[in-house]
């Protein structure tokens, strides 16, 4: 894939090129703790993550083939790593005892504050999509944080989640519909999305 | 909601992620239909909340030497064949820059050796022909010669000059 200048670096890493895994670190570094951050929410754990998710890459960076997207691939190790850390009964314990989380009842989040500003309104809002995010499948958790969060398409998710995009279109909805539900306290007058004329 | 309405379509008609032709069918259903309107609304909404997530922090600034140090604790990982043979055929390699005069210099002393040779075996040809030439009576007296490679350089020079006054 000549036109994925990442590919390109992967490629060059392969002959030997160490300082093009320096350059990929450099340019998906911030995105990947980002990434980590909406399974775990926990910086400190996030970045460790993240870096496994890089020294996965390493490990993994033979089977890379030009045919996949860089960003995909990255993706697809991140997702799976990130998804083995919430299967791993240590970590479901923990995010049990998470202190500070999620609002029983969603209705409740804002409304005590008629005017409340906006860090506190951005911090109850991370609350309850972190609260979301928590209760959906696996699948639909991962699908939703790649589609709203990461700003993935259909077709890059379905490469990532190693499915078809008609699957990544019922997960991605159903997550939706939860979401519709669990973030109404928040609603505000959509924009950037497709509009009746 | 009915099956005829586009429940299953919303989200995707939301994210612009529908092939045109359903796009316009799901738009015009809307026109018409209020709760599906009102659907498409809620879930636009969720949609653009995420947005308004406030930001993951940013790495620490020891994120970069830690994983550094990690690596190097990592064995190289092996290279696949397509890119080994990558690696063998870049021209910038310092093996590619000695193969190459290698090759030409092998190849430069099969040539010679094999032109050697093909002076060689010319050279042998002529030296028989000479040798025949210059016994061409003793041999032509003896009168059953018995190379047929002989017989035929006899009649040539039978046909080219008289026997007499050739050496």
């Amino acid at each position: 894939m000549a036109q994925d200048p990442d590919a390109a670096l992967m490629l060059a890493f392969q002959r030997g090129d160490d300082g093009a895994f320096r350059v990929l670190f450099e340019r998906h570094a911030r995105a990947m703790v980002r990434f980590c951050h909406h399974f775990v929410r926990d910086a400190a754990r996030a970045e460790e993550l993240a870096q496994d998710v890089f020294v996965n890459l390493y490990r993994a960076s033979g089977r890379y083939r030009p045919s996949a997207r860089f960003k995909t691939f990255l993706y697809r190790i991140a997702s799976n790593h990130c998804l083995n850390e919430l299967r791993r009964g240590e970590y479901a314990a923990r995010a049990e005892a998470r202190p500070g989380e999620t609002p029983a009842d969603p209705d409740a989040l804002p409304s005590h504050d008629p005017a409340p500003d906006a860090a506190a309104e951005g911090a109850a809002l991370e609350r309850a999509v972190g609260a979301l995010l928590d209760r959906l499948p696996e699948k639909q958790r991962a699908a939703l944080v790649l589609c709203r969060l990461e700003g993935l398409s259909y077709e890059e998710i379905a490469d990532v989640l190693d499915t078809t995009v008609g699957a990544v279109k019922s997960l991605v909805h159903r997550a939706t519909v939860a979401a519709a539900a669990a973030l109404a306290p928040f609603a505000a007058p959509a924009s950037g999305e497709e509009v009746l004329p | 909601m009915s099956p005829r309405h586009p429940a299953d379509d919303l989200t995707a008609f939301v994210d612009g992620a529908l092939p045109p032709a359903r796009a316009a069918e799901v738009r015009a259903h809307l026109e018409r239909c209020a709760a599906c309107r009102a659907e498409q609304e809620r879930l636009a909404s969720a949609a653009a909340a995420f947005r308004r997530v406030p930001p993951a922090p940013v790495p620490s600034p020891l994120f970069s030497e830690r994983l550094a140090a990690r690596l190097a604790r990592e064995e190289r990982p092996r290279r696949p064949w397509a890119a080994r043979l990558a690696a063998w055929v870049e021209p910038s390699s310092l093996r590619w820059r000695l193969a190459v005069p290698a090759a030409a210099a092998a190849l430069a002393g099969g040539v010679i050796f094999a032109a050697v040779r093909m002076h060689g075996a010319e050279e042998a040809a002529a030296a028989e022909h000479l040798d025949l030439l210059l016994h061409y009576e003793e041999v032509a007296s003896v009168g059953d010669v018995a190379s047929p490679e002989d017989a035929a350089v006899i009649a040539q020079l039978d046909e080219i000059a008289p026997r007499e006054g050739r050496p």
